[in-house]
């Protein structure tokens, strides 16, 4: 069994002959630590922020090799910026990505954050020009990624969830007040995006891609971050859109959120195929949630970010073996942290994680 | 009932309102409107703030209580920056009204603001003056500011791990610059704990932005 089909047979909720694992994400300096070489290129877990084609193969060059060095079966990738874009550079080192969100650059984990918006008010983003996502180029990355793992290694291809698009695109604040005061334009907001990562899954499908990663949070550490009613009239026949447009394409659907989400769990698993991150520092009990949706729900997690930061190697192999042993009997888990590498992250917990991941992700799984 | 108990009656019946529209994150507009009615009747603005401050406490509760959501406590804290603007000319002396003053900033190597602005709007909200430095805010913007604002508080936040260190060395500094006395200091953010605030030598601690109003409070009063 290679890797990819171990991935594959995880998501029909069958055991496999292992665990499979992968992260989200790792930062630059971990690539670097991992591949021994220099990571060129820029990137954000939100968005892209450049389409220099050059380093953009590099990039995926180096995630490549350091997944194959860490033995991954799954390899995320993100969407592209189309051929001949380049952002906007702003005269205090923000930038101002396609769709108004501006970025600052955070020189420690060398990555892109936002931090800012082009929209001061609603008429703003009336008057913006929406990206066009028949531009060329947008899944230039997810195909370099395939060259690269051709059937060897599962690929995803990320995709920005369209209600944490909205909040991040406008500021959560003016995001709040938009949705109490003009909540058919944060409804419409919403659909639009819907309507432009629909055809983005058409083109991801296209690549061979195996798989969608919608990006984006929907709860804090305390609950959802609306209330639920808003989730069921508009988040999520949006994000039911996206996963039937998915299906239909031959692609499973996996939602990443941080969070509580406990109290729309029961909507979210009768959308989505799968589950990621299962936030334990929000209350997330990966047992627990294999109990209630394991049939339903492949589950992607939960190693906490913030144990592999603090805790002993010791301490992260007693954690994986307890994630093991309660989500991966039956087959639908793959080994994860519960969002990605940072770069506070030590890497030799990473690395922790990782061979207890192989010792005793071995089915049938057998830990006392 | 006589004339003057018919009014007290109207009075708290408007000053309930005001209370209830916080209370129950009416928006904007409906809050605006019940204040309008309250000037209209000559209410002193200090006891629509203080109806304000109650309604907020309710709203802070009911989150804590996950009855409310997130959105629910940041619109109620929007709605209570809408008034103090609204109510800006009617205050003679707006630092009156001021509980306390807060510099505010997420520490140096960290660029997330989401919690900060939460903290912020709330405790502004609460009744204090904010002096917010934005994010990637070294120990030497916090130390000058401190010099420059004299303010009873340091509130100082983070998100990434990576970051955690800068708010000891912040308090250490302080220290250095025989500031530490003249202010308080309050940590909060995802990777901070208590027992983390305690080693650092906080004098408190937030998990939230409701606590952080309780820990700025509790603050003052040492």
């Amino acid at each position: 069994m290679n890797k990819k089909e171990r991935v594959m047979r995880t998501l029909d909720h069958d055991e496999p002959d292992l665990v499979p694992m992968t992260e989200m994400s790792i930062d630059p300096r971990h690539l670097e630590t991992i591949t021994q070489t220099r990571f060129i290129g820029e990137t954000s877990l939100q968005t892209p922020v450049s389409a220099d084609r050059r380093a953009e193969m590099n990039k995926v060059a180096t995630f490549v090799l350091a997944y194959r060095k860490l033995g991954f079966e799954l390899i995320p990738c993100d969407l592209s910026a189309p051929d001949g874009w380049s952002s906007k550079k702003n005269p205090d080192g923000t930038m101002t990505d396609e769709w108004g969100r501006v970025l600052s650059y955070d020189s420690k984990c060398k990555t892109w954050v936002p931090t800012n918006s082009i929209f001061a008010i609603p008429e703003d983003f009336e008057r913006f020009p929406l990206p066009d996502p028949h531009a060329s180029g947008r899944t230039f990355a997810i195909a370099e990624m395939k060259k690269n793992v051709g059937d060897e290694i599962a690929l995803a291809a990320f995709i920005r969830d369209p209600f944490a698009h909205a909040w991040e695109m406008f500021k959560i604040t003016d995001f709040v007040r938009w949705f109490y005061e003009k909540p058919h334009f944060i409804q419409r907001v919403i659909e639009r995006i819907t309507d432009f990562n629909i055809k983005m899954i058409k083109q991801v499908a296209d690549t061979k891609a195996d798989l969608i990663i919608s990006g984006g949070d929907y709860s804090e550490k305390r609950g959802p971050l609306v209330p639920v009613r808003f989730f069921k009239d508009v988040v999520f026949p949006n994000l039911l859109r996206q996963v039937e447009a998915a299906h239909k394409a031959g692609l499973r659907f996996i939602k990443h959120s941080d969070g509580n989400l406990n109290p729309i769990l029961d909507h979210l698993a009768s959308i989505v195929d799968g589950l990621h991150s299962l936030d334990p520092t929000a209350g997330m009990n990966v047992g627990d949630v294999k109990l209630q949706y394991g049939g339903k729900l492949v589950l992607i997690g939960n190693v906490a970010v913030d144990n592999l930061c603090r805790k002993t190697k010791e301490e992260i192999v007693e954690e994986t073996k307890e994630c093991l042993r309660r989500a991966a009997p039956g087959g639908g888990y793959i080994l994860s942290s519960s969002n990605s590498w940072y770069t506070d992250a030590k890497l030799e917990n990473c690395l922790a994680m990782v061979d207890a991941g192989r010792r005793y992700g071995v089915y049938p799984i057998n830990i006392s | 009932m006589s004339v003057a108990h018919l009014q007290e009656a109207a009075i708290t019946s408007l000053l309930e309102r005001i209370e209830r529209a916080f209370a129950e994150v009416s928006g904007v507009d409906e809050m605006k409107r019940r204040v309008e009615m309250a000037l209209a009747e000559k209410i002193p603005p200090f006891e629509i703030i203080q109806s304000m401050r109650q309604g907020l406490s309710t709203a802070g509760r009911k989150y804590e209580e996950g009855e409310y959501f997130l959105s629910e406590l940041i619109m109620s804290g929007i709605m209570a920056q809408e008034l103090s603007k609204m109510l800006k000319p009617y205050l003679q002396s707006s630092r009156d009204q001021v509980l306390g003053k807060v510099v505010i900033g997420t520490v140096k190597g960290d660029l997330h603001d989401i919690g900060k602005n939460l903290v912020s709007i709330m405790l502004s909200s609460a009744g204090f003056e904010i002096i917010d430095l934005g994010i990637d805010v070294s120990t030497e913007k916090f130390i000058g500011a401190v010099e420059k604002e004299n303010p009873n508080i340091v509130a100082m936040s983070c998100l990434l791990t990576i970051a955690m260190d800068e708010m000891k060395e912040t308090i250490d500094e302080l220290a250095e610059a025989g500031q530490r006395r003249k202010v308080k200091v309050l940590v909060g953010g995802r990777p901070i704990t208590l027992d983390f605030a305690r080693e650092i030598g906080a004098d408190g601690y937030g998990s939230d932005a409701v606590e952080a109003v309780k820990a700025a409070m509790g603050a003052l009063r040492k």
